[in-house]
């Protein structure tokens, strides 16, 4: 069996034909945006860069979530009393935002900020030697699921 | 009759909506509070978040704050209004009281009677639990994980097999924050077996780990794929992997921090790795 950054790629149905839904249509660069990461995804993911896949995918997560959380801001206000939706915050805030309302949807496990940080050179010396090997794989996988149940969410 | 229990009825729940309202409304209203705070230091990040004295319908609500290394011994006062953010000064206003991490755990084992106030009627809005030491923790029960949960690190087939010693994985790994959990359910008398459930961090929590969710992570995958995997736990215990199975137990919620959806529960068989063990062939 073979389990090339690739060949994980290709069964991630979501990644090749994301269906976005959950982005409002008055964010259309939003949406561009993250059209064309996905695709560089892919590409990377095609070339077995690791590195890239990891890095390129917590972006990803980040602006997906960004764009989730905008979107459901008043769904958010309505449970929690209010909710300003700051486009400012940080990966881990996103999560911690997301986790918290929309557990039921799916989780987003807290390596993936770790993943993420690997972008800089210090976080990723605190990681395992294998660990960016291990993580690519994982982004792709927890990324695909993210984004097919974001999809059902949405038409649901 | 019956009508009238209705009214009441409808309008004791309009009521308790009422309460819950406003609580909620505090609630954000606070936890905005702390999230401007959490940056608001760089070098003393905010640690821990308590509304304490907790009275929704009051017009002064209390917080308890704590930041890392700030350097003094005492508690700070500040008082504003939670509607800041629109530039108002009225009701309802926060009392903060600030100090840092370690002055307060410094209290608390000299001279608790001086933290009591903190724990009556108490809810924790934020912590952080890299910089909150974990009798403060205790104090506001913040759980975090459930109890016997061991925490480890995915070791691959070709890591193993480039090792010289457990010693040697264990320094490489140590340092990194663990990649899973383990609660032990069954462990053989001559501790060479066990079977457990593995569990995930999630927003600093550590949750079971559903049959669904286990497809992303790599070491069960490198597992279907022929792939020897091994577990390395905090404390330098080595384990090989022997299986994965799929179990549906309704009674794991009792002691887990969390639930799967269904009650189905990726269980993990493990056999001990000895420290002389040569690399697998």
């Amino acid at each position: 069996m073979t389990d090339t950054l690739k060949s994980i790629c290709e069964q991630c149905t979501h990644l090749h034909n994301p269906q976005l839904e959950f982005i409002p249509a008055g964010i259309q660069r939003q949406r561009e945006i993250i059209l064309r990461d996905l695709k560089e995804l892919i590409s990377a993911a095609s070339l077995e860069r690791e590195k890239s896949v990891v890095v390129l995918a917590g972006g990803l997560f980040e602006s997906v979530l960004y764009c989730f959380i905008q979107a459901q801001s008043d769904y958010i206000a309505a449970r929690r009393g209010s909710f300003t939706f700051d486009p400012e915050h940080s990966l881990e805030n996103y999560v911690s935002i997301f986790n918290r309302w929309f557990s039921t949807v799916f989780t987003v496990p807290d390596a993936v900020v770790d993943y993420r940080d690997m972008v800089h050179l210090n976080q990723e010396l605190k990681q395992p030697p294998e660990a960016c090997r291990n993580a690519a794989p994982e982004m792709l996988r927890l990324l695909d699921t993210l984004l097919g149940k974001l999809s059902e969410y949405a038409g649901g | 009759m019956l009508e009238v229990d209705y009214v009441c009825m409808a309008n004791l729940a309009q009521f308790d909506m009422g309460i819950r309202g406003r609580e909620a409304r505090i609630r954000a209203l606070l936890e905005d509070v702390t999230q401007y705070h959490r940056g608001i230091y760089p070098q003393n990040l905010l640690a821990l978040a308590v509304w304490f004295g907790r009275s929704p319908e009051g017009q002064e609500q209390r917080l308890l704050e704590l930041f890392s290394g700030l350097p003094n011994d005492g508690f700070a006062n500040t008082r504003f209004s939670l509607l800041w953010k629109t530039g108002v000064e009225r009701p309802p206003f926060v009392n903060i009281r600030a100090t840092s991490v370690e002055h307060f755990s410094r209290l608390l084992r000299e001279s608790p009677e001086q933290l009591a106030p903190y724990k009556e009627n108490y809810e924790v809005l934020y912590f952080d639990k890299r910089l909150v030491s974990p009798d403060i923790l205790d104090v506001f029960d913040v759980i975090t994980e459930p109890p016997g949960l061991i925490k480890g690190w995915y070791i691959t087939e070709s890591e193993y097999e480039k090792s010289k010693s457990i010693q040697g994985l264990a320094s490489l790994h140590e340092h990194a924050r663990p990649e899973f959990g383990l609660v032990k359910l069954e462990e053989s008398a001559d501790f060479e077996n066990s079977r457990g459930v593995l569990h995930v961090e999630v927003t600093q929590k550590w949750l079971p780990i559903s049959p669904e969710g286990i497809r992303a992570y790599t070491y069960y995958n490198d597992y279907q794929a022929g792939r020897y995997v091994y577990f390395l736990f905090e404390g330098g215990a080595l384990y090989k992997v022997l299986k994965f199975e799929v179990k549906t137990a309704p009674e794991y919620a009792g002691r887990l921090l969390g639930k799967t959806p269904d009650d189905r529960y990726p269980e993990v068989y493990l056999r001990a790795v000895h420290p002389l063990a040569q690399p697998a062939a």
